[in-house]
Order: structure tokens, then C-alpha cells, then sequence
């Protein structure tokens, strides 16, 4: 009685959300698929820990879920049916600015519109018009730039300029390519604090303002502003529904069965060495996990091409990663500025510290160096404002992140385990200064930190802590991610496959790199598309 | 939309309820399981509470019964994930001036024992081979027992019955009947002449949770947790909470619908009868059939049902089931560098690779004031403890090279200290149990504790809902156990609520992983409601 006597069509390496997606998928089509996690549970960065004491639910790593809806594997792979539950706060996100202002974005836009109106007129109805015309091409940008392989970026120029794009969008263009968020921003807004909340938007999805070319998907990006939707009961509900979705469909998920290495015969991955000895995969071997640690430690040097090896080597990851402050609190927080904005005491997720574009240059350039601010820049999210159930009754369960370096300089990221407490300590400061009610009520009960060095030690395939798998960067985007070679879901060696963030799109919880992996392997394996086709 | 109405509804995911939610599938049962944290498993609870890749196994720990545990076997759950490790040394005890350590092994190494005894005394070491032997011969008749729902019995009509095995037990292992009448301590003083020894027994003892080891009448707890369960000891690889991982495939894959974030606020009672659940959220879940509770007794009644709704009786029994202070517990986690390596190493180096250890004692009798002081309400003054150290056995529950120590505190009950009490303990009881180790392992510096957590009785009420912190759901003395337990008007898990059905551990059994609770409640849902019977199987009489 052995737990891996049986062979597999499938193995999936990695339990995170895309590997668990794409053995959904392969399970209802009919194959006989193991998920192995090397954690001792399922669900990679839809991670949900007592982190400062019971009942108090803090996120780990994921906690927006900007794309319930649009998605294609919510409905393919029936999650709300197998018992995932979102709150969509009307409230969506905010910013609180030092002379006691805020601005507010709403899923009604009108709404968000009147907030923005009270910085600029003009502002505001560039917005509206931005978000209608991006409202018009959105589906499309979806489908054609998250759920389908990554076409070339000189392609989509070329479809952009033969479908007449200068004419017939406002905020689309060629010239897209060479901008930042920031020369975009700057283009088409006048008011830096509008600026800076839209800004602060492409940040939190690691798009950082002043990166060349990263203009080109913002549309995308800020088609979004209204969708970002809180998993209830904690992101890693959303895991135990996959785990759900794959046992019902006869698949398996087994924590703590760590890959030791990816064997090949001929040519050809046909199976796995655990702990406990060899797993066959009669099919394929999909990994979910950085093509570090795929090609440099699974696979013997012998199996891997010079050339493959010497991509992987390459690959960059994030140079802001982040610092995380999760706080039991004894209330919910209430904000000096809801004397301008009251909207601001529901905003879900918060910018505390960026007032310009250039706030997000000083901050990025002081984080590159591997130095940490002297009054730390917060994004801060209270998840209790819509979901009671992730704190006791009364209580709230609140995060705060800040962009941070992986290594400091002085002491590399050891020095984390050192520094770590004392900076928490100073965000939490930061926070407590823009309350109004932080003494009064003694919201802070306790609090816990989790610095980029925790954060790679915790989930290793976020290499320095980068939670998006590989830099977000052109150089790393589209055909370029993780390397050209390796961009398409399918490797060198036959039978081995890539569904994790490493590829296109990027990390997040689209469930793109594992859809669109599947996509591939429906391909080479002539599986029958039960799933809806975007 | 999600599915609402079901044949049974089961409130809460431990344990028990998921084996009991197991088998109603397998008997083609439309089952559904509402658990109120975001994870599964109950006491089946691993959390990495110290630093990153450390696990440490919070609550249950010792798995002696997965292999007479009819779900074990009956679902795979090996196959499933739940893989276990079964360590040589079992239980050991180190003392500061390097003296012999005392070891118990594993059952199938009763000369090794002996051997280790001996070096004490040739008599004890005679004694345990006696014994042991028994024990081991005894194991089957127990487990039938255990996995067997109490008898009928009619209270009105004839009260309450008398049953007392012990004496009998006594008589089976060539004892006197008498020593059933008498406490754990009395029993093991009596038989072995060793205080150190009598030391490891008296924390084995009361590491099994039973009544306070000086309790006269419980000389049966004494067979049970000194003589068996020392030598039965697995660990689970990976963590506890693996154990759930397979559990709740195996509900999976009979098809039970699983809901966690999804805490039950009240039962619906329509004319008297239990007919859904509602939880917090406003949902409601119809139960056509029954609900099951595998939550605690006052849990039940008085937040669920509702005290106006029992009758005098049962309100009664209710309100004054006893929580502690018999099993309360405090979990000290910390991250290691290196592994204990213990004074008595120097005498016998398996010291340091049991996988229970007791240290913090030097005599029996500091054993028993530590044990009595959470009886008096009281934090233990010198700070011992059982810790295991896991990662020595299975390295993948520390990160490489390194260890997670895991151990518990005798506490008092949860209510005895205030919420700033408990804060302080938290706050300086490690420190204080540190400082005392060092003088038992020289490496047990604050240098090599890399971070460390201690989970108190007041966080085990809060976050498992246990009340007072007390590990079983309910104190396991003889006036809480057998016929006994909750109460003998409830002992056959149904209750006098119709269609309302109890299945944790605050019935018969009682606590531990045994998921023997979970197993009868399902045998008497067949009696019952005519499910068939498929806990039935021809390799075992239960």
C-alpha cells in the first residue's frame, strides 16, 4: 500500500494556482494527474496563515483577484460551484495625501469620477473617456494578450498600426512600446495625484511607473481598476476549491512530496524522483515552478542544451520585491481624510505615501539600491471591510506592504532577519499617523512582519522574493519570458512542459501561464476541448 | 448557485467529522461538511508559526491508533498522502547531571527497553518485559472496544449501569483487581522501584491526557497510557496536518461536498426535529435526514441549538460537562539550529534520537508538582516540558540541516489567567524553559533558537474552538468517559434532539486522533436511518 504504486498520464510539479488549474483541466479531460507540492500545503502564494494569533486570517502573498470574471477558468472549472467566494468592494482603492486630501476609485466609475473631478475637472473626463474606450477593446486585449501564447511584440504593433489605431483610439499607439506608465500618465493627465493613484494601480500589479515600454499593457491594467474582487475566508480558499475541482475528476494533490529530479529516457521526461522513489508520467511532467530550478536543479546537466542552460541563467527577476506587515487589529481603521473623502474609512486597498510620479521614482530608486526609505510608502489593505469572517467578531485583520529590496547593502538579505521588526514597527507608525482613530480605539493588538528574505526562504520559487516569478520588464515580457526559447510552454526536452509564472503572462492569479499551457499541450496531445475557447 | 439541501449535514471539519462524513458517501449518503476555519483537519494542525520551512505540529502529534483506525485502512489513506514514521526510541527522559537516560521503545523492542532499564534496575527491567508483553497481546481487545459504539442501555428504566472492566484488565495482565481501584501514580510506584523511571511514566502518563495521575479509581488509565501507549507511537510525515490532507481526499473522492469558511451559527429545529444549519454568512443547509455535530458539547447545545430548546435534563448535563483541567495544554514551537544534544547522551547516545523527550525533570517528584500545579490553576513554577523533534526523523519538516522542536506545557485551564496573564506567559515561559534546558542539553542556547512561539490554552480556545484549551473537548476523568461520556443520556451519539447527532470528541471514546467517534456515530446513522453498513470488513471484528 504504497502512496505512488499507480503511474501517472500527469505530473504536475508545484501545487501553486496555475499547476493545480492546468491538472483541473487535464483531470476532467479524462487523464489520471498527481499534483507533488514540496510545502507542507497546496496552493503556492494563495497562502492563508494565523500569522499573529487565531482566527485572525492574513494573506500571505495573494490577496487581490483582479481577474474573477474574466478568467476563463472560473467557469470552465465550475469554482464557484466547488465553493470559492468572492466580495467585490464598491470601494475599490484609495489614496490619503499629507494635506488631508484623498481620492477614491468605486466600481461606479461615476462615482470615481466625482472624486477625481475634485482634483481636475479635466482629469476626471479623461478618465471617464480612457475607461470607456478601454471598455470597448477590453475582452479583446484579454483573450489575444493574457489567455493565448505570447505573440511578438513587433506582431502587435503591426496588427495596432494596420487596424488604424492612431485614428481610432484616444490612448492607444504604436509608440506605446517605448513608453513608460509614467510618459503615459504624463501625456494624458494633468493633476500629479490623480497621476499618482493610477500610478500607484500599475505598482501593486509590479508594474513599476518608470520602466520603458511597460506603457504597452497598461490599458489592460487599468481596465481592471474595478475588478479587483477579495477571496472570503482567505485567498487560500481558492485552493482547497482546485484541490476539490482535481480530486473530483480523480486527480490527486500530495503536499510535502518534494521533486528531487525530472528523469529523462531518450530524450524524453517520463516521470519523477521523490523521496519515496520514481512516479512515471506515462504523458508528461508539467512544471509549475522557476525555470531555475527546473533546468539548473531537476534536470541533469546532460538533458539540458548549453544554449537552454544559458537562458535560464539569464533570466532576471524583480528588483522591488516586498516587505509585508500583517496586524490583528481591534477595530477597523478610520482616516483623518474622510473628513474630505468619507469613502476613504471603505477603500479597500490603500496608497499611504505616493503623492506623485516622482514619489514612485525616488521610492524605486532608493529600493534598487538596497535601501530602505526613512518614512516607508504603504499600501495598505483592510480585508475585513468586506470579508468580517478573516477576523473575530469586531476585530480586523489588516496588511500593509511596502516595496522593498531583496538584498540591503549593507548585510544582503541576511540582514533582514535583523532589521526586519524595526522597519514593521515604522510602517506601522506610518499607518497610525493617517488614522483617526489608532490610539483612541488601541487598534493594534499585535503584529507580524514578513520581509523579502522570509518570503524566499517561505516560497522558493519567488527567487529574491519576487512574487511575480521573473522580472517584469520588455526584456521579459511576451516572447521574451522566461526566454525566447522557453516562451511557448513547450522545452527542449520532449514531454516537459512550463505552467507556472515564469511564463507569459506573468504571476498573479489570471490562471493564464497554466490556461494557456493547456492550450498547448490540447495541441501535442489532440485532447478534445471540453473547455470554453477564447 | 451552490447546492443547499443534502441527506446529512456535518458541522464542523475535524477528525472525526470528516470520517464520519467519509463513510455516509461511501454508503451513498448526500453529505455535506461545514467547517468554520479556512482549514480542515482541526487538531490535525501544522502551521510554520516559528520561521519560514519550519512545521510544527500545534495539536495532536502522537498518531498510536492509525493502525487499528478502521478509516486508515479502509480508504488508503497511505496511498493518499498520509505517510507515516514509526522511531525506535519512543519516549525518553534526560536529566541535568548527565545521569542514564530512561528509554521506552518501540513495542516490537521490549529486550531493548529492558536492557535500558536495567542499567537502573534489574527488577523494573523484569517487569516491563511482563507487561509489555500483555500490552501487546491486549492491544487487539481494546481496540475492538474502542471502535464500538457504548451499549444499549434504557436510563429511565433501568438507570444507569455499572461497567467496570478494569478489574478484569488487571487480572488479564496478572495483576491484582484492586490496582484498578487505584491512581496512575499508585500503580506505577507500585511496580517499578526506580524514580527515574517512575519520572518518565508520570509525564507519559499525563501526556496521554487522562485523569490527573493522582486520581484513585483510574488505575485502568494506567495500563493504557504507560503500558501500551509508549511503544504504538507514529508520526506523521510531513506534519500532522498530512494526515488531514488524506482525510479530505478521501471525502473528496466519495463525493462529500466541503465547505471551510463556512462557521454554522445555529441548527433549524422544525416540531422539535433537526432539519439544517445555518452559518454565519446567512446561509442555510437543509438536512433531510440528520445533522451531525463534530464540534464540543456546549457548542452544540447552548450556541447551536439553544438551552430553551432542551429539556431540563439535558440542560443540566450540558452546563456542568467539565472542560480541563485535566488536558490543557500550552505549545512551546521553536527553530533550531542544531538538535537538542542532552548531558545523558554521554551514557546512552539514543537519548537524543527519541522522539519523545521529556526534559526539565530531575525526579519523579518534580514531575508531580509540575502536574499538580495546572490542577490548582496554577502555571507550572519550573518550566519542563515533552518536546519531539521531528525533523530529526523526517528532515522534511525543517529547512536542510536544520530542526523544529514542537512540545507541550502542562497549563492551566484557559480562564484561570487573564488575556494580560496569558500575554505575559507568552511573552517569557519560553525564555524561562530555555534557560532551564540549557543545564539538560548544553546546545540549547538562546543562540541556537533561531525564533520561536508558544500557543496558549487561550489561543486553543479561541482558534480550535477547544474550550478552556483543553485538548480532548472535555476532561477524560472516569466521571466523563465510557457510558459516561458526554453524559449517559447522549452516549450513543444520538441526542434527545430528533435527527440531531453528535460524532466529536466529547463523546466515547473521547479526545485524540483516534477517529473512533466519527466511526460509531456512523454506525449507529446506519442503525438508524438503514444506511448500509459499509464500515464492515472481514480482516476486523469492529
Amino acid at each position: 500500500m504504497g502512496m505512488f504504486d499507480e503511474e501517472f498520464d500527469a505530473i504536475v510539479i508545484g501545487a501553486g494556482h496555475n499547476g493545480m488549474a492546468l491538472a483541473g483541466y487535464l483531470a476532467r479531460s479524462g487523464w489520471s494527474v498527481a499534483v507533488l507540492e514540496r510545502r507542507t500545503e497546496e496552493g503556492g502564494g494563495l497562502c492563508t496563515e494565523e500569522l499573529t494569533e487565531p482566527n485572525f486570517l492574513h494573506n500571505l502573498h495573494s490577496n487581490y483577484h483582479s481577474l474573477v470574471g474574466l478568467s476563463p477558468v472560473y467557469d470552465d472549472l465550475e469554482l464557484e460551484a466547488n465553493g470559492v467566494d468572492y466580495a467585490h468592494p464598491d470601494v475599490q482603492m484609495g489614496s490619503i495625501f499629507s494635506d488631508g486630501t484623498a481620492i477614491t476609485v468605486h466600481r461606479d466609475m461615476e462615482k470615481t469620477h466625482r472624486s477625481f473631478a475634485r482634483f481636475s475637472q479635466k482629469d476626471a473626463d479623461t478618465w471617464l473617456r480612457l475607461w470607456e474606450e478601454v471598455g470597448g477593446y477590453m475582452d479583446l486585449l484579454v483573450r489575444t494578450l493574457m489567455y493565448a501564447p505570447p505573440i511578438a511584440l513587433n506582431d502587435l504593433t503591426r496588427a495596432l498600426a494596420s487596424w488604424g489605431v492612431e485614428e481610432k483610439s484616444e490612448f492607444l499607439s504604436a509608440r506605446l512600446r517605448s513608453m513608460s506608465v509614467a510618459e503615459f500618465l504624463d501625456k494624458h493627465f494633468e493633476n500629479d495625484r490623480i497621476k499618482a493613484m493610477l500610478a500607484f494601480h500599475a505598482a501593486v500589479c509590479a508594474y513599476q511607473p518608470h520602466v520603458k515600454g511597460l506603457a504597452v499593457t497598461l490599458p489592460v491594467l487599468l481596465g481592471k481598476i474595478s475588478n479587483w474582487q477579495l477571496c472570503k475566508g482567505g485567498s487560500h480558499r481558492l485552493a482547497h476549491t482546485l484541490m476539490r475541482v482535481i480530486v473530483k475528476h480523480g486527480g490527486r494533490v500530495y503536499p510535502q512530496v518534494p521533486v528531487e529530479e525530472i528523469v529523462v529516457e531518450g530524450g524524453r521526461a517520463v516521470g519523477v524522483r521523490v523521496p519515496d522513489g520514481f512516479v512515471r508520467a506515462k504523458k508528461l511532467v508539467a512544471s509549475s515552478i522557476d525555470v531555475n530550478q527546473t533546468f539548473e536543479t531537476l534536470l541533469q546537466p546532460k538533458h539540458v542544451p548549453a544554449k537552454t542552460l544559458e537562458g535560464v541563467a539569464g533570466v532576471e527577476y524583480q528588483d522591488a520585491t516586498l516587505f509585508n506587515v500583517h496586524a490583528a487589529l481591534n477595530g477597523l481603521p478610520r482616516y483623518k481624510a474622510a473628513e474630505f473623502d468619507p469613502d476613504i474609512d471603505r477603500a479597500w486597498i490603500l496608497n499611504v505615501g505616493f503623492e506623485s510620479l516622482e514619489d514612485f521614482r525616488q521610492e524605486f530608486d532608493c529600493v534598487r539600491s538596497g535601501r530602505l526609505p526613512e518614512v516607508p510608502r504603504l499600501n495598505v489593505a483592510v480585508n475585513s471591510l468586506y470579508d468580517p469572517t478573516d477576523a473575530p467578531a469586531g476585530k480586523a485583520t489588516g496588511l500593509i506592504r511596502v516595496f522593498a529590496p531583496h538584498a540591503l547593502v549593507d548585510g544582503g538579505a541576511e540582514a533582514w532577519d535583523e532589521r526586519g521588526r524595526e522597519y514593521g514597527e515604522r510602517c506601522v507608525e506610518r499607518w497610525a499617523s493617517v488614522c483617526a482613530n489608532w490610539d483612541d480605539d488601541a487598534l493594534m493588538r499585535r503584529f507580524a512582519v514578513e520581509t523579502p528574505f522570509d518570503i524566499s526562504r517561505k516560497m522558493i520559487n519567488y527567487r529574491f522574493g519576487d512574487w511575480m516569478v521573473g522580472r517584469i520588464h520588455p526584456s521579459n515580457l511576451l516572447e521574451h519570458r522566461p526566454t525566447e526559447e522557453l516562451a511557448q510552454y513547450r522545452t527542449p526536452v520532449e514531454g516537459l512542459y512550463l505552467c507556472g509564472a515564469s511564463q507569459h503572462p506573468h504571476g498573479y492569479i489570471t490562471f493564464a501561464p497554466g490556461y494557456n499551457c493547456l492550450g498547448v499541450i490540447a495541441e501535442d496531445h489532440g485532447l478534445d476541448k471540453w473547455w470554453e475557447e477564447i | 448557485m451552490d447546492k443547499s439541501e443534502f441527506d446529512v449535514v456535518i458541522i464542523g471539519g475535524g477528525h472525526n467529522a470528516l470520517t464520519c462524513a467519509a463513510y455516509l458517501a461511501r454508503a451513498n449518503v448526500d453529505v455535506c461538511i461545514l467547517e468554520g476555519r479556512h482549514e480542515w483537519g482541526g487538531a490535525l494542525y501544522t502551521a510554520e508559526n516559528t520561521a519560514p520551512g519550519f512545521c510544527h505540529n500545534i495539536h495532536a502529534n502522537f498518531m498510536e491508533f492509525l493502525h487499528f483506525m478502521p478509516f486508515y485502512a479502509d480508504f488508503d489513506l497511505p496511498g493518499l498522502g498520509a505517510r507515516t514514521i514509526y522511531p525506535e526510541a519512543q519516549a525518553g527522559i534526560a536529566f541535568s547531571d548527565g545521569r542514564p537516560p530512561v528509554i521506552i521503545y518501540r513495542e516490537d523492542m521490549i529486550e531493548r527497553t529492558c536492557q535500558n532499564f536495567a542499567v537502573y534496575s534489574e527488577r523494573d527491567a523484569e517487569t516491563w518485559r511482563a507487561l509489555k508483553t500483555k500490552a501487546n497481546e491486549f492491544a487487539p481487545m481494546m481496540f475492538g472496544n474502542l471502535y464500538t459504539p457504548p451499549a444499549k442501555f434504557d436510563l429511565q428504566k433501568d438507570g444507569l449501569p455499572t461497567v467496570n472492566n478494569a478489574p478484569m484488565t488487571f487480572k488479564f495482565f496478572g495483576l491484582d483487581e484492586e490496582m484498578a481501584y487505584k491512581s496512575i501514580r499508585d500503580c506505577v510506584d507500585e511496580l517499578f522501584e526506580t524514580d527515574e523511571i517512575r519520572a518518565l511514566f508520570y509525564r507519559v502518563a499525563v501526556e496521554f491526557c487522562g485523569p490527573p495521575i493522582e486520581w484513585p479509581g483510574t488505575g485502568g488509565t494506567f495500563l493504557f497510557a504507560c503500558l501500551w501507549m509508549p511503544g504504538c507511537w507514529r508520526m506523521m510525515v510531513g506534519g500532522t496536518h498530512r494526515l488531514n490532507g488524506a482525510m479530505v481526499t478521501a471525502c473528496l473522492k466519495e463525493g462529500v461536498t466541503m465547505r471551510e469558511s463556512s462557521r454554522v451559527e445555529r441548527v433549524i429545529l422544525e416540531a422539535g426535529r433537526a432539519v439544517g444549519v445555518e452559518t454565519v454568512d446567512g446561509r442555510r443547509y437543509t438536512a433531510r435526514q440528520a445533522v451531525v455535530s463534530g464540534i464540543g458539547l456546549k457548542d452544540t447545545f447552548q450556541d447551536l441549538v439553544g438551552e430553551e430548546r432542551l429539556s431540563d435534563y439535558y440542560r443540566r448535563r450540558v452546563a456542568h460537562f467539565k472542560d480541563g483541567p485535566d488536558q490543557v495544554l500550552g505549545s512551546v514551537a521553536m527553530a533550531l539550529r542544531e538538535a537538542p544534544d542532552y548531558k545523558s547522551a554521554a551514557r546512552d547516545p539514543d537519548i537524543n534520537k527519541a522522539w519523545y523527550q521529556v526534559v526539565g525533570y530531575d525526579s519523579a517528584e518534580e514531575v508531580l508538582n509540575y502536574c499538580r500545579a495546572g490542577h490548582i490553576d496554577r502555571i507550572p513554577e519550573l518550566p519542563g516540558a515533552g518536546v519531539w523533534v521531528n525533523s530529526i526523523w523526517d528532515p522534511s519538516q525543517a529547512p536542510a540541516g536544520q530542526h523544529n522542536l514542537t512540545g507541550w506545557y502542562f497549563f492551566p485551564r484557559a480562564s484561570c489567567l487573564s488575556e494580560a496573564e496569558w500575554e505575559e506567559v507568552k511573552r517569557s515561559y519560553n525564555g524561562r524553559f530555555l534557560a532551564l534546558y540549557e543545564k539538560f542539553a548544553p546546545n540549547m542556547t538562546p543562540s541556537n533558537v533561531i525564533a520561536d512561539y508558544l500557543h496558549t490554552p487561550l489561543d486553543q480556545e479561541r482558534g480550535m474552538r477547544m474550550r478552556e484549551g483543553d485538548f480532548g473537548h472535555g476532561a477524560m476523568s472516569p466521571d466523563q468517559t465510557g457510558l459516561m461520556r458526554p453524559f449517559a443520556g447522549a452516549s450513543r451519539y444520538a441526542t434527545e434532539i430528533e435527527g440531531l447527532y453528535l460524532c466529536g470528541s466529547c463523546t466515547f471514546p473521547g479526545g485524540g486522533v483516534t477517529a473512533a467517534p466519527g466511526y460509531n456515530c456512523f454506525k449507529i446513522l446506519c442503525e438508524d436511518f438503514g444506511y448500509p453498513e459499509v464500515w464492515r470488513s472481514e480482516s476486523r471484528s469492529y
